[in-house]
């Protein structure tokens, strides 16, 4: 922590913060509330992130102090169901549950093979103790102070259990919604992919309209020996919505983890993904898929910790900024002194559509043992002239010869989605979102 | 011969510029339907340039001059109109586009040019079979189908892919820009037999190359020696003979005389 962030023990009270406090008073006590209680005062303590904060220099929060933050509404179930045109590009064929502001509806659920799944306000109700053992680890990570403000306020969530392997690709659809502007979502999801397990997990988070929202989200995933898990987290929110997610995932030996974190939607997107390689020859696979347009800001925070030897990351980035958007993406290895034989790869690259876009890439590389290999690059340029007239050339038009390159430009990492129907979903999804994209449907 | 058929390109004192530089110098060209024309000279006389400006390459600066294509003011197109009407541009160095299919690129460009001229677009399973049909003419391998657009392609794939493109758009005129260099014996008689394959009365071919070699198997009608960003001399196929005995330096002597 640096010290102008220690400084601000007795912060200013800001409005949000004070919304914030007003929403943790109002809650309704329950078995986790010292763990809870915890949390707050850590969260209070650090306060908003400026950006003087080291992993916040590039995302100005402070639009946000002002807000008069407004607790979701405890009865979901009067929300509007999710129109089609919200939900087009979710994948077809997988097993579906829709949480709206983080409330799991469960009513319409058939249980799935190899899954099982609670909510997390039944698991509080009934095993208070199995809660508060899973939910420790994320509340010691003080930098996270968003997962702190979500470990305080969260009311609701799933845990899910996956046993084996799973026959289809579970989708859970978060919506983010409230009968006022500036309602604030804080659902949590906790995925436990036993020994041997395999799944395809896609979280998708979809546009409920222009009504400025915040949705501070923090999943929490531990893949134990063995297993096999494709992770997803896909923004597609509205105009006017603000999303903040933390991933936390623990790898443990030999088990696998691909995560995939695609920025279609939303004013404000920050992610964190902090993924902990425990077990030796663990692997992680983390394809980030960043399209910045408008005015849209995006800031995507990858950590890789090699914690085990013979562990691996390949961290893959592609980000595309153009109107006077702002696309971050920082990546950081850290491997330590016990992670002998470790390799990591960073790649990003990133592309300018407009010449008020912005990108900023930052890869980094800690080191405490030798015998390590670790490589990273970086670039960011803007279309390829050449690639463009070959095209012209052929007769193509010239909006979709741009279309055509800036998704191939993704490809990388489109292809790196191993679901078939995963991919297609958020194939379609990305389509939506580029310029001139009926062009684009048009000649796929 | 073929010449005499009507006018397909008229160049007129056309002269532009690269960078700043003033690389064409005043070109007078004209091209009848069912003509194969040569043009030959030394490196950095303005070969590839003239080619890239006929194609319309935004980069290259028109000073001067008027180009009338099919009757159609030329430079008053887009490059992709230009396309569309059918001028095609064999590139010296095709461009490598990971990403985008091969396939996808040939069969849009089919379909652009198939709307500009009122037709509906091309079957999906014809134009499979199309494809594969020149493929085999082009003794390409199908594993061409599923690459994208040269990638990873040898520099004789390469060409031979131009020539793909062009047997499937079937233009009016072809330029093509050194689509000879690079390739292997057994290559350029396939790249040649691709060419030959294209010539009738309606169209015309503009072979921009530095090597007499190509013109053996792919016979010109005229032969032009670009120097300065000038014609210096035109003449039938005996000049690309005398050329490859007495070199450029001969036409540039022999211009001065």
């Amino acid at each position: 922590m640096s010290a102008a962030a220690r400084s601000r023990l007795d912060p200013p009270q800001s409005a949000a913060l004070a919304a914030f406090t007003a929403q943790w008073r109002a809650r309704d006590l329950d078995p986790l509330h010292a763990w809870r209680e915890q949390a707050m005062q850590r969260f209070l303590r650090l306060g908003l992130p400026t950006t003087r904060d080291e992993s916040w220099r590039y995302t100005n929060l402070r639009r946000l102090t002002a807000v008069d933050f407004i607790a979701a509404d405890a009865s979901p179930d009067e929300a509007p169901p999710a129109d089609a045109a919200s939900t087009s590009g979710l994948p077809p064929g997988a097993v579906r549950i829709d949480l709206v502001n983080g409330y799991p509806q469960l009513r319409s659920y058939r249980p799935v093979a190899g899954l099982r799944l609670t909510s997390l306000r039944d698991l509080a109700r009934n095993d208070p103790a199995a809660l508060h053992t899973r939910l420790t680890a994320l509340s010691d990570s003080e930098h996270q102070r968003w997962a702190l403000l979500n470990a305080a306020l969260f009311v609701d969530g799933l845990h899910l259990c996956i046993d084996a392997e799973l026959a289809t690709p579970l989708l859970l659809v978060h919506r983010t919604h409230g009968a006022t502007p500036n309602t604030s979502a804080f659902p949590r999801i906790l995925i436990d992919a036993a020994a041997g397990s395999r799944a395809i997990i896609i979280e998708q988070h979809v546009d409920t309209g222009p009504a400025a929202t915040l949705c501070n989200s923090a999943t929490q995933i531990a893949i134990a020996p063995g297993a096999q898990l494709e992770h997803y987290r896909v923004f597609a929110a509205g105009a006017a919505a603000t999303n903040i997610d933390t991933l936390d995932i623990r790898l443990a030996a030999n088990s696998r983890c691909k995560q995939f974190t695609v920025a279609l939607g939303g004013a404000l997107l920050r992610t964190n993904l902090e993924a902990h390689l425990d077990g030796a020859g663990a692997e992680l696979d983390s394809f980030s898929l960043l399209v910045g347009h408008g005015p849209r800001h995006v800031d995507c925070v990858n950590v890789a910790g090699h914690h085990a030897p013979h562990t691996q990351s390949r961290q893959t980035a592609r980000a595309i900024a153009g109107g006077t958007s702002r696309v971050i993406f920082n990546s950081k290895v850290v491997v330590d002194a016990g992670a002998a034989h470790a390799e990591s790869q960073q790649s990003s690259r990133g592309l300018l559509l407009s010449s008020e876009a912005e990108i900023d890439t930052r890869p980094q590389l800690e080191i405490h043992t030798d015998e390590v290999k670790c490589a990273h690059g970086a670039t960011t340029g803007r279309l390829d002239p050449n690639m463009l007239f070959y095209m012209l050339s052929r007769g193509i038009d010239r909006a979709t010869a741009q279309s055509l390159l800036v998704y191939a430009f993704l490809a990388d990492v489109l292809t790196g989605m191993s679901a078939s129907e995963t991919r297609a979903g958020v194939e379609a999804a990305l389509i939506d979102q580029l310029p001139d994209s009926e062009l684009l449907r048009e000649f796929r | 011969m073929a010449s005499g058929g009507s006018i397909l390109l008229k160049i007129e004192n056309l002269s532009a510029r690269v960078a700043g530089k003033d690389i064409l110098n005043g070109i007078d060209l004209q091209i009848n339907a069912g003509e194969v024309h040569a043009i030959m000279g030394p490196n950095g006389s303005g070969k590839s340039t003239l080619a890239q400006v006929l194609a319309g390459r935004e980069d290259y600066e028109v000073t001067g001059g008027r180009i009338t294509f099919a009757g159609a003011d030329l430079l008053a197109m887009k490059p992709e109109d230009r396309a569309r009407a059918g001028l095609f541009l064999g590139f010296q160095y095709p461009v490598e586009i990971p990403g985008v299919n091969n396939v996808y690129l040939l069969k849009a460009a089919l379909n652009a040019k198939r709307k500009a001229a009122g037709q509906p677009e091309v079957d999906a399973y014809e134009f499979l079979a199309l494809i594969k049909q020149k493929m085999k003419f082009m003794e390409m391998s199908e594993a061409f189908l599923t690459r994208g657009v040269n990638e990873g392609f040898s520099g004789g794939e390469k060409k031979r892919n131009e020539i793909l493109q062009m047997l499937v758009l079937e233009p009016k005129l072809a330029i093509l820009d050194e689509t000879d260099s690079g390739l292997d014996i057994d290559a350029l008689k396939i790249v040649s037999k691709g060419v030959n394959s294209l010539r009738d009365a309606n169209r015309a071919v503009v072979l921009v190359t530095h090597y007499q070699r190509l013109l053996d198997y792919i016979v010109p009608d005229q032969v032009h020696v670009l120097s300065g960003g000038r014609i210096l001399k035109s003449g039938d196929k005996s000049l690309a003979l005398e050329l490859e005995k007495r070199g450029y330096d001969w036409v540039k002597a022999s211009r001065v005389a």
